[in-house]
């Protein structure tokens, strides 16, 4: 079925189908489809994707019976559910949470400059039917933790959400994607820091092998804010994480960071891009990934700066460790830059384990087997070792454990 | 930035050309535009075999399918291929003349100007030149010494006459005339460029070099270079270009084969030099240049090292293809882009054999309003056991109008290979200048020194004799007047 | 006067460093400035040197008959002023030896005197390296690259020897040395010392000036200098420390 049949025999089942201003942009965005096919060829940030599930699929949707359950046990902890990617409103004087509007939909799709022919962002926008909007109100200082939950199999999840950190305000966000049913999930983050606010944001992602999720964020900060990211991703499925920030007024950072665990046949798409739009501002991109068995990676990063973003900082580094002879790993680390006052690099390695390093263990009297294993360990230490989450550094320690044993 | 430091690039920006003169002698060019007769006139002036000729008419048959490959980060007019002429010659110069004394004297006096003396008493030491003039060889000189050795050393045109053999098993063999649509141009309507075969053994005495010079107007220079070297053997080449001062862009589409057989190294070496453009600009070249290198046997190496000052576009990704076990290959690259130019420059190394290892040191710097883009990729197939690749690349930005981009593609698909890329883009370090000029050198010099010393891995790879010639066009590039 | 600073206030981003600094140096003399950590030395040596981050909000400056403030960076080092830096910077790929080449007949060019050749600099550079027991090797390097930091040093005062300058500031030259270190580096500067030119030398040990004797010492403190006179001061500060200066 074509896009455009997919979309037109489901409008019932999608978020503003009645909105004409939303009906035209989508329109247009069913043009761009036509005119442009998904073209591997011309379009790098395809590569290693198996397309045809994500453009022939099987669109369902439902509101599950189970509602989302928003919990406020502990002063400034909220912890929420949600489920089939919605969640009830919420409101106190610290944090607001509602459906996302027309509006929202709107200040996104024309307000979105840093990357506007991402296919399957415009997926999301087609198909949305989920998604909520969080505010965190000025000065505040909340964490909140997110478990996401798909309730059925075969459900095809187009995800919004807004998250707003007001002036001031710091916000520490968990989000947790474990799903084990056969669905695909692509959610879009739209997130946006005010004046001298703060965003920690984890994502931990475990799905099991026949789930797939595509997650892209778009980020923009304003002055003095901070916005750091952390993927953990040891997805048995397919995982698509693209984060784009833009740093539009001065003194602002951004850093997007990333570990991803691959074995089997499994393959992740990893891209962040961190556009430097104002003064004096800094960003890091730094992903590490392990690949075992027949496993795939790409991971693209970019720095670009504007020819205003004097004094910018910009640092990247892609490291990767494959394990099998038969795993592979594709990098592309860019640095546009149009400013001269800048101190930007990359690093990249790609390569086995350190055979030295595991010499030296043997010679020890550890096994070939413990010698890797600790050094897997020790290639993401510095990840694991700046969570400050005693619960969550738990949760990841649990997972790498799981992943280390089935490495042979 | 403060006020000196922007004088100071303001003269720099005046960037003078000194190759730029013209020198008037009557040439003999074919109809402009592209068709089957364009290049069966070319086949015929060069008196060329049916081979030749059906070998061009079907890479042209190609050319007609293709579009200009995308991936550059250039920004430039469509090319008008059928306002160009694909052929200049001096008049009289059917045939290679025998010796010296055949040639005009105007062209003689051209590279006297140049700085390559043809004549038999002052030709350069320990360099063996062949010397392109718009369409055709001129002159190479030393030719008995090496053919005393059984090297050839000799134009293309020549070769084809001379080696058929030899042509028909190796041209198009590393870049196949359907590769893309400037080696499809170039297989087309290639005029002349060198040709060079070191027997087994045979390590060459002396650095070989071409220097190439467009003089003609809306000429299109298309020569073709295919260097063979045998088992065991070496050779070291260099590659020079100049082009008179010009308000039309020119086209130049050069293709250069390397092919390098078991424990052989090649090393080639390129000044370019082609007019850049004013400072506001208008003309220079259009230099789309595709080199190659296969690393056919083991133990095998080539190495590319180019000093790139020169032209209005660059588009140049010298490559190796390391197919024998244990080969190596190297690319070593200084880009320098000033006023309006722009350079997308950098290297693919594909490695296929076994413990094959390779390194890139590319130093890019922009100044005026230039974009300046390195574009590299290194690739691991899965056969690649233990391959190794050390890649750096760093630019550096004088002027806040410019641009410097840094876009490596890297791929590894075996376990045992290991690849390690670096890169950093800095504006010109202030603390460096303050002590430099501190011990009483002038900000001009300063910024030279310090670029020089930017460049210097590179250039330390460059043969002896133009080292200092490469330091000198680093320094003019960015001082804007002559020494 | 052959170095008369008058009244001079300096503001870096915003900050006064220098506060109304007043000295005065003539031919011949050896000045020491002592004082804290972040009082002013190293911007003062700077500002003399003619670095340009800095902005000086009042005062000035006479040397040797110049108003400093009229010649650039270059044109101060040509006219005879050097400034052994606390941190001299890394130059890589830029090779010692055609450096100071280079700088040498910069200087040259300005006194109107014959530039030196290639062969005799080589000598002159030779001689003076093995008087201050710097390896020859270490002249192949790359201007401070990858020396330690009691290499910079040394290498700091072997080029001063060979500028030859009339007035030489030295910013704690002696911090990172060791003894041994020490001795040559000071040995170096006396052996350049005549009637005709003058030191500046910062340092907050009293150690340096048991090697070099100044004529005079100054107590640099907040900014200016709060106390002069001769080298009894530095014993003052050796006992006590600057507590009771501040
Ligand atoms: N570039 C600069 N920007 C801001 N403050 C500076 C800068 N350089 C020096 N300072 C400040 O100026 C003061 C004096 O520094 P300095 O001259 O280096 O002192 P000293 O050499 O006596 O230790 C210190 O407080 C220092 O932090
Ligand atoms: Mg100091």
């Amino acid at each position: 079925m074509s896009i455009q049949d997919n979309y037109l025999k489901n409008k019932k089942n999608i978020f503003f189908s009645e909105n004409k201003d939303i009906q035209s942009h989508r329109e247009k965005l069913i043009n761009i489809f036509e005119n442009n096919r998904f073209d591997k060829k011309n379009n790098e940030s395809l590569k290693n994707i198996n397309l045809k599930k994500f453009i022939d699929f099987k669109y369902r949707y439902l509101i599950s019976e189970e509602t989302s359950v928003i919990n406020n046990n502990q002063e400034n902890i909220y912890s929420i559910v949600s489920v089939n990617g919605q969640c009830s409103s919420f409101k106190d004087d610290k944090i607001e949470i509602t459906k996302i509007l027309d509006e929202d939909y709107n200040d996104f799709s024309k307000n979105n400059t840093i990357e506007n022919n991402d296919h399957f962002v415009n997926l999301n926008s087609l198909f949305l039917n989920s998604g909520f909007k969080i505010v965190i109100k000025k000065n505040n200082n909340i964490k909140i933790k997110i478990s996401n939950i798909i309730t059925d199999d075969d459900l095809t999840i187009f995800q919004k959400n807004n998250y707003i950190c007001e002036e001031g305000s710091s916000l520490n966000l968990i989000e947790e994607y474990e799903n084990k049913n056969n669905s695909i999930s692509n959610i879009l983050n739209v997130i946006k820091l005010e004046k001298n606010s703060q965003l920690n944001h984890f994502l931990i992602q475990d799905n099991s092998p026949n789930h797939n999720l595509i997650i892209t964020s778009h980020s923009s900060c304003k002055k003095d804010s901070t916005y750091t990211q952390k993927v953990y991703n040891f997805s048995e499925g397919y995982v698509r994480n693209f984060h784009y920030s833009e740093l539009i007024e001065a003194n602002s950072e951004a850093d997007l960071q990333g570990i991803f665990f691959l074995k089997d046949n499994n393959t992740t798409n990893n891209k962040t891009f961190v556009k430097h739009l104002a003064e004096d501002c800094k960003s890091n991109q730094v992903y590490k990934g392990i690949l075992n068995d027949r496993s795939k990676a790409t991971y693209f990063s970019n720095t670009h700066v504007d020819q205003v973003a004097q004094k910018t900082e910009g640092y990247q580094l892609s490291k990767g460790i494959l394990l099998s002879d038969n795993a592979s790993y594709f990098s592309k680390p860019e640095l546009k830059i149009y400013a001269d006052d800048v101190k930007c690099s990359h690093g990249s390695t790609i390569g086995p384990i350190d055979e030295n390093a595991i010499f030296y263990l043997r010679s020890r009297g550890m096994s070939k087997i413990a010698a890797t294993k600790i050094l897997i360990s020790s290639f993401i230490n510095e990840e694991l070792s700046s969570i400050d989450n005693e619960q969550m550094s738990e949760i990841i320690q649990k997972k790498l454990v799981r992943y280390l044993s089935k490495v042979k | 930035m403060n006020s000196e430091t922007l004088d100071t690039l303001d003269t720099y920006s005046k960037n003078k050309y000194k190759y730029g003169f013209v020198t008037d002698i009557d040439d003999e060019k074919p109809k402009k535009g592209l068709n089957e007769d364009t290049i069966k006139f070319i086949s015929l002036k060069k008196n060329e075999p049916e081979w030749m000729l059906n070998w061009r008419l079907k890479a042209y048959s190609k050319w007609k399918k293709m579009k200009e490959p995308k991936w550059a980060n250039l920004s430039f007019p469509e090319i008008d291929y059928q306002d160009i002429y694909y052929y200049s010659a001096p008049i009289g110069f059917e045939k290679k003349p025998k010796d010296l004394s055949e040639v005009d004297p105007k062209l003689i006096e051209t590279y006297n100007k140049l700085g390559i003396p043809l004549e038999e008493q002052k030709v350069l030491a320990g360099v063996a030149v062949d010397v392109v003039f718009d369409s055709v060889s001129v002159a190479t000189t030393y030719k008995g010494e090496l053919e005393k050795l059984g090297i050839i050393f000799c134009s293309i045109g020549e070769a084809i006459q001379k080696h058929p053999d030899l042509i028909k098993k190796y041209l198009g063999s590393v870049i196949p005339p359907g590769d893309h649509s400037f080696s499809a141009l170039n297989s087309a309507v290639f005029t002349d460029g060198s040709f060079v075969y070191i027997p087994e053994g045979v390590k060459c005495p002396m650095e070989l070099s071409t220097y190439f010079r467009i003089n003609a107007e809306n000429t299109g220079q298309f020569e073709r270079t295919l260097i063979i070297a045998d088992k065991g053997s070496y050779v070291s080449y260099l590659e020079g270009c100049t082009a008179p001062k010009r308000d039309d862009n020119q086209l130049h589409a050069a293709n250069v084969e390397l092919i390098a057989l078991e424990d052989a190294e090649i090393k080639y070496s390129t000044v370019q030099n082609w007019y850049p453009g004013d400072e506001n600009g208008k003309g220079g070249i259009y230099n789309f240049v595709t080199k190659r290198g296969l690393c056919a046997g083991k133990n095998s190496k080539i190495s590319w090292t180019q000093v790139e000052t020169g032209s209005a576009i660059t588009w140049k990704y010298p490559s190796c293809i390391l197919k024998g076990d244990n080969s190596i290959g190297e690319f070593y690259s200084v880009a320098i882009t000033n006023n309006f130019q722009q350079a997308d420059t950098g290297t693919k190394m594909t490695h296929i054999g076994k413990n094959t290892k390779s390194k890139i040191i590319s130093k890019g710097i922009s100044l005026g309003k230039s974009q300046n883009t390195y574009r590299g990729e290194v690739s691991f197939l899965r056969k690649a056991d233990k391959a190794r690749n050390y890649t750096q690349c760093d630019s550096l930005l004088v002027g806040n109008q410019c641009g410097a981009h840094t876009v490596p593609y890297i791929d590894s698909k075996n376990n045992t290979a290991v690849i390690e890329h670096e890169a950093s883009t800095s504006k010109i370090n202030e603390d460096q200048l303050y002590y430099c000029r501190q011990r009483g050198l002038s900000h001009e010099e300063a910024v030279s020194l310090i670029v020089n010393g930017f460049c210097k891995q590179v250039l330390q790879e460059l043969p002896m004799e133009f080292a200092v010639e490469a330091q000198k066009l680093v320094s003019i590039s960015l001082e804007g007047s002559v020494g | 006067m052959f170095l008369e600073i008058k009244d001079l206030s300096v503001k870096i981003e915003n900050k006064n460093i220098l506060k109304g600094l007043n000295l005065n140096i003539n031919k011949g003399e050896v000045h020491a400035i002592m004082g804290p950590n972040g009082s002013g030395k190293s911007t003062l040596a700077n500002v003399l040197a003619g670095k340009e981050d800095y902005e000086i909000i009042n005062g000035r400056i006479n040397f040797k008959e110049n108003d400093l403030f009229d010649l650039n960076i270059e044109e101060r080092a040509q006219e005879g002023m050097f400034l052994a830096f606390q941190y001299p910077v890394e130059i890589p790929g830029v090779n010692i030896t055609p450096f100071l080449h280079s700088a040498i007949n910069s200087k040259r060019k300005r006194m109107n005197e014959e530039e030196i050749d290639n062969l005799s600099f080589a000598k002159l550079l030779k001689s003076k390296a093995s008087d201050l027991g710097i390896n020859i090797d270490m002249l192949k390097r790359s201007v401070n690259t990858g020396f330690s930091g009691g290499e910079k040093k040394r290498y700091e005062i072997l080029q001063m020897s060979i500028l030859n300058p009339d007035l030489a500031i030295l910013d704690e030259t002696d911090s990172g040395l060791d003894i041994d270190a020490l001795k040559i580096v000071t040995d170096g500067v006396n052996k350049l010392k005549t009637k005709d030119n003058s030191f500046l030398i910062i340092t907050h040990y009293q150690k340096l000036l048991d090697y070099i004797k100044p004529d005079y010492v100054h107590v640099m403190v907040n900014g200016s200098i709060v106390k002069s006179g001769g080298s009894e001061i530095a014993a003052e500060i050796e006992k006590d420390g600057f507590q009771k200066f501040q």
